[in-house]
């Protein structure tokens, strides 16, 4: 499938957003009803103190008028004000089932699109290769994963949303206060764009300082940090004292600029606070001056100043809302990032051929990088179908690159050469199929946070408990697993048992002999356990795995000498090619090693004698 | 995981345990409640401005006395901003002072814990402690004692003002403030429980990122996408779900609190309508109680709030009483300190000179955790500039020894001497000076090259610094970096590799000149130039000194005066080296597979 690129933050957006527009719809329809049921009241108010308490003749809209005669009219209501208040209390009952489901829809919507986003960040993230996560840093992309999304869900849920209420609540409530007196609503309206324009002044302003105390707040913590990780050494160097001076000298700093963002934001709180009341004092006395010359009545002052209380809180809700605007441009950029690297993928028409063939590495040349070192450098052998084939070379030598390459985790660029599988060329199959037909046990390999039954059968097809058990005894992992108290339901990783470097390792021999693929490799993996274990193992293994072609790297000869075959490999190259025997026979290399790995132990012996 | 969400309850919210921090602060946090309280009465006066404008002007018919109506608005409204401001600048500031001395008084306290404690409790716990518990309990003594001052102050102003004004109608709204909490203290219970549980999934959520990022390379050679998928997406719907049955809590809430609101303006309304008509109350005043009625909800919310917040910081309290509370089990004499004085103030000139004689005698040790004895009866003499090794298995207890001769950890029986005294008769920080350490993953500190290696001997000149780097040829480093020894080295010395982070910790270490040399080796593969490098400067670090090298390297081990080896935390055999290989015991062993492998290496590289 051709995976859609972003080019623009809002396509992102709009992306991620799908499975929860209608969701979002329902809370902004539910919104305005509300901000239009919270209206009503005041206007009942209003006409509660002209008509029934004054004398003054209803002044209701339309609708409200013909509500208030199918109850009788102004004369029975007179008598029975108890309605009014009912009414009052039945809108207000209304408006908060608006209000409750507004926050219901908003909630799902928002709760769908974060779901939505980690799970596409998440499948997406899984399917990049392997090269993608050798560049980017793990804390990173975490970070990108949690608060990015976070900030994009805050943002879409809690602002976005409010942002479209606050202005049908505005444009509701100054329509209202036209209606009432039009220049009193002009003299209030006036402080509008004065509450929002300096509500986003501020923030942008606290939203600096913020990154500044976040920054200092990232340089106290980091020396924290690092005096616990380096406590040996502050230790050992007696150097308590510059410790704390410098922990103290950071901590003061640092809450001087907290104490500076708080400066900001008592002014903030404070000239809002002024700017509003200074609004309700121009309203209080024009009004009043409005009603005394008779363009208003009192039962309408009484409803603008409601209306005019009701705006304070959304108007300066708006700047806010502008001034994370970037705040969240920033995010969403964030995992554009990610969204648009490119997954893996497999040439049109990729086959699933069978794998029990022979392998071949043909003219095989690499490196990492486009000018970097080569790694491989021309390199070719053949693996019989059901041999075993070893590896011997020195760290760095090329050997885990070689089958990484068979494994498909970097593809082989053009002109490198080939890797073949019978007659089917690597990069024309399935990279999910070259990987299930392809055990391969990991020199430091990672265990899930799960049980270790779960993580044995975790990529088997039939997770029998007894297949479990079996795999593990050839692993020889069982006696381990029984001396643990819950045996294969102990939680390993990184919330329970921390397991030793060769038990993980058999781990993951056991992970993938339940598997039984028709190749396996072992990349140095039997490197943590010592030689006697190493030796039952793959006593084992010869038993269990008849027809399977297996592939051992290890710097032990008495690991590999039985194998089919033996490669050596030297700083990319091979060195020499050829069963234990013939390369004895050579004296290159290989006998050289093998003759100082025996002699060694003769000369202990010796020296034992 | 469990224990920060545990719930704990203390007397008074545990305030009392934190008296003692806050003190200092106290005039401060008396003046700030009380403008609080003035803030709150003046919030509750403004609405009568309302009810004077509907009554006089409106009512009455005149505008006679709109001047002194200004005035007095603006005066009262000035005086109200400024109050404002001095309270919340004085919370803020009394928050951020107490945060940074209960930061400073953990940091300070963490710098005398023996490393008992440092081996019991992660980094990141520890640190959670300096960094996060202080923030809350700041939070606590400032925002929140503050938030109920101020919302409670404000909700009995207005029920007195309700009450003076028509005490008739006023009970009837009274009526309502049981219900409300009643209500809201059952939301809000509800509430705190599942946020914790939001918590916790959202914890389990990142923890799957780390997971598929982290294992990325198993997970695609066992191919499991599909299952580590699905899994992940079972935690998300799990988050939406609980996070969606939250909202409906917390929208009924707000619902409820709205149409409360809602509920005492009709009441005002309905009632306080018939009395005005009646002529017993005028319009503003019913203006006034409309107005209270609807703000009424809110301060109620905002106390319940807060107290469901102080439970939950008590907490926080109880944790870092707790590290305040610790005492350190390697601890120096009173008369030692008197002597040579403590951590932070030594008494240099006391000082006696160390010349690196360590003698164990009868030393049984147990680590304060642990539950079997690791030394019996140990008795060991190593002459000022012996070279020990130590060597044995990851995970085999190597370090115990170090520790023991860095008085780390003290013998649970027996004792270690230096220089023929008891390592307990001269203080820590005397003996620390004299140690040179070098860790096996090395510690740079962030800073410069200059402020790293100077870190042993804070007086060092650039001459001495440029010589310690070429004893461990390792001045050729510098000229990689743009800027020599003001060179950065990144947080944790990231800037740089890991051989070259070696290089500097040898460097750092024979700056500060010891008399004893603790020195754990890396296993980590580097670069041949580099691993040569290091050995040299191994060589050249511990000639004439007494020397405990944790070893890897054969060569290290081959030439050392007496080599130990460690099995399950106890010392099976001890010898040099060639009457050990005779022993064809463990240390052959482990010499042999060692062997193995450097051998093919040497070839490789050849």
């Amino acid at each position: 499938m051709e995976k859609k690129k972003f080019e623009t933050k809002r396509s992102l957006l709009l992306y991620f957003i799908n499975g929860s527009k209608r969701w979002f719809a329902l809370a902004v329809v539910f919104a305005c009803f509300m901000s239009l049921l919270d209206l009503v009241n005041p206007k009942i108010i209003g006409y509660t103190v002209d008509s029934l308490i004054g004398d003054k003749p209803s002044a209701l809209p339309a609708y409200l008028n013909a509500f208030a005669e199918a109850m009788g009219g102004a004369g029975v209501l007179r008598e029975k004000l108890w309605l009014v208040g009912i009414a009052v209390v039945l809108v207000a009952l209304c408006s908060a089932v608006c209000r409750f489901l507004f926050r219901l829809f908003n909630s799902i919507g928002a709760e769908t699109l974060v779901k939505n986003m980690r799970d596409t960040l998440f499948t997406h993230i899984l399917k990049l290769p392997f090269a993608w996560h050798s560049v980017n840093h793990t804390g990173d992309i975490i970070q990108r994963c949690t608060s990015d999304v976070e900030q994009i869900k805050m943002f879409l849920s809690e602002q976005l949303t409010s942002l479209l209420r606050i202005f049908v609540l505005i444009a509701m409530a100054l329509t209202y206060m036209y209606g009432i007196s039009p220049k009193l609503m002009c003299a209030s309206g006036i402080f509008i764009p004065l509450i929002i324009g300096y509500s986003f002044w501020f923030h942008k302003k606290i939203g600096s300082q913020f990154a500044i105390v976040d920054n200092e707040e990232g340089k106290l913590s980091s020396i924290a940090q690092e005096n616990l990780t380096g406590v040996r050494v502050v230790r050992a160097f007696g150097r308590e004292k510059y410790e704390r001076e410098r922990f103290e000298k950071q901590n003061a700093y640092y809450t001087n600029m907290w104490i500076r963002l708080m400066q900001l934001m008592g002014a903030f709180w404070t000239s809002g606070e002024f700017i509003s009341y200074t609004q309700l004092l121009t309203v209080l006395l024009y009004g009043s001056h409005l009603a005394l010359i008779g363009d208003i009545t009192a039962g309408s002052f009484i409803e603008f100043v409601t209306y005019n209380a009701m705006l304070t809180w959304p108007v300066r809700m708006l700047g806010r809302v502008i001034a994370n605007l970037s705040k969240a441009g920033i995010s969403i950029e964030r995992l554009r990032y990610i969204m648009n690297s490119d997954e893996e993928q497999d040439v049109p028409g990729a086959s699933e051929p069978d794998f029990r063939q022979d392998i071949r590495f043909e003219n095989v040349s690499y490196s990492y990088t486009e000018e970097g070192a080569k790694i491989l450098d021309n390199v070719s052998f053949t693996v019989k179908a059901g041999t075993t084939l070893g590896i011997l070379g020195s760290t760095g030598s090329g050997k885990s690159t070689l089958m990484y390459l068979l494994d498909r985790m970097y593809p082989l660029p053009e002109g490198c050469g080939r890797i073949m599988i019978g007659d089917t060329d690597l990069k024309n199959i399935k990279a999910t199929w070259v990987r299930k037909n392809i055990g391969m046990v990991l020199q430091e390999p990672y265990l899930f946070s799960r049980t270790l039954s779960q993580n044995i059968s975790i990529a088997a097809e039939n997770k029998e408990i007894s297949r479990v058990h079996k795999a593990a005894e050839v692993a020889q992992l069982a006696d381990a697993i029984d001396h643990f108290r819950d045996g294969y339901e102990t939680f390993v990783g990184e919330r329970g048992v921390t397991l030793s470097g060769g038990q993980k390792q058999r781990a993951a021999i056991a992970q993938m002999l339940i598997r039984k693929p028709p190749v396996m490799i072992f990349d140095d993996s039997l490197s943590a356990v010592d030689a006697e274990t190493d030796a039952k193992i793959r006593a084992a293994l010869n038993r269990n795995v008849k027809d399977t072609t297996v592939i051992l790297i290890a710097h032990r000869i008495t690991t590999l000498m039985h194998a089919d075959m033996i490669v050596v490999m030297d700083k990319g190259r091979i060195a020499e090619m050829g069963t234990h025997e013939e390369l004895i026979g050579k004296g290159g290399m290989y006998a050289r090693i093998y003759e100082l790995q025996m002699q060694q132990s003769q000369i202990e012996t010796e020296e034992a004698i | 995981m469990s224990e920060e969400n545990k719930n704990i309850r203390l007397p008074l919210f545990g305030i009392p345990k934190i008296l003692p921090y806050v003190k200092k602060y106290r005039v401060r946090i008396a003046m700030m409640f009380a403008m609080g309280v003035i803030v709150s009465l003046i919030d509750s006066i403004f609405p009568l401005f309302t009810r004077y404008a509907i009554d006089h002007f409106i009512g009455e018919k005149t505008m006679d006395t709109a001047g002194i109506f200004t005035l007095l608005f603006i005066c009262v409204l000035v005086f109200q901003a400024v109050l404002n401001y001095i309270s919340m600048y004085y919370s803020g500031m009394t928050e951020m002072d107490v945060d940074r001395d209960l930061r400073d008084a953990s940091f300070n306290h963490l710098q005398t814990l023996s490393f008992a404690y440092f081996n019991q409790n992660s980094v990141g716990y520890i640190h959670a402690r300096v960094m996060s518990d202080t923030g809350k309990i700041g939070e606590l003594v400032a925002w929140r004692l503050m938030d109920i001052v101020w919302n409670g102050s404000y909700l009995l102003f207005i029920l007195i003002n309700m009450l003076v004004i028509n005490a008739k109608l006023a009970v009837y709204i009274l009526l309502l403030v049981p219900a409300a909490s009643l209500l809201f203290s059952f939301f809000q219970s509800r509430l705190v429980v599942l946020n914790r549980r939001i918590r916790e999934i959202n914890s389990k959520i990142t923890g799957n990122f780390n997971e598929g990022i982290t294992g990325v390379r198993s997970i695609k050679t066992l191919v499991i996408e599909d299952v580590i998928g699905s899994d992940f997406r079972k935690d998300t719907e799990e988050m939406k779900r609980t996070s969606v049955k939250s909202t409906r809590y917390s929208a009924s809430f707000s619902s409820v609190i709205t149409m409360l609101g809602s509920v005492a303006l009709a009441l005002v309304l309905a009632k306080g309508g018939v009395l005005t008509r009646e002529g017993a109350m005028m319009i503003g005043t019913l203006s006034v109680f409309m107005t209270y009625a609807a703000n009424m909800m809110e301060p109620i919310q905002f106390i319940i709030e807060t107290f469901s917040a102080m439970i939950a910081i008590q907490a926080n309290i109880e944790r870092f009483t707790r590290l305040m509370d610790t005492q350190s089990d390697v601890a120096d004499s009173k008369e030692v300190i008197a002597k040579y004085g403590d951590t932070f103030e030594p008494k240099k000139e006391n000082w006696e000179k160390l010349e690196g004689d360590v003698e164990f005698r009868d030393v049984s040790f147990m680590y304060p955790d642990g539950n079997e004895m690791v030394l019996e009866n140990f008795n060991l003499k190593i002459p000022a500039g012996t070279n020990v090794a130590i060597v044995g298995e990851t995970g085999a207890g190597k370090s115990t020894l170090v520790n023991l001769v860095c008085r780390f950890f003290e013998p649970t029986k027996g004792q270690v001497l230096i220089d023929g005294r008891d390592a307990r008769e001269r203080s820590q920080l005397w003996l620390h000076s004299n140690i040179g350490y070098v860790l096996q993953t090395p510690h740079l500190f962030s800073g410069t090259v200059r402020d790293n290696l100077r870190y042993g001997k804070p007086d060092a000149s650039d001459e001495e610094i440029m010589n310690a780097l070429k004893l461990v040829s390792a001045e050729g480093l510098l000229e990689k970096m743009d800027r020599g020894l003001d060179s950065e080295v990144g947080e944790g010395g990231d800037l740089l590799s890991t051989g070259e982070k070696q290089l500097l910790c040898f460097a750092r270490a024979i700056l500060a000149d010891p008399r004893i040399l603790v020195l754990d080796e890396a296993t980590a593969s580097i670069d041949t130039l580099t691993e040569k490098a290091i050995q040299d400067a191994i060589d050249t670090v511990i000639k004439g000194r007494t020397s405990f090298v944790i070893a890897h390297r054969l060569s290290t081990v081959v030439d050392a005066d007496i080599i130990l080896v460690v099995e399950d935390g106890k010392i099976i055999e001890r010898g040099r080296h060639a009457d050990l290989m005779k022993k064809k015991g463990a240390y052959y062993n482990l010499y042999t597979r060692q062997y193995e492998e450097m051998i093919v290496n040497q070839y490789g590289m050849a």
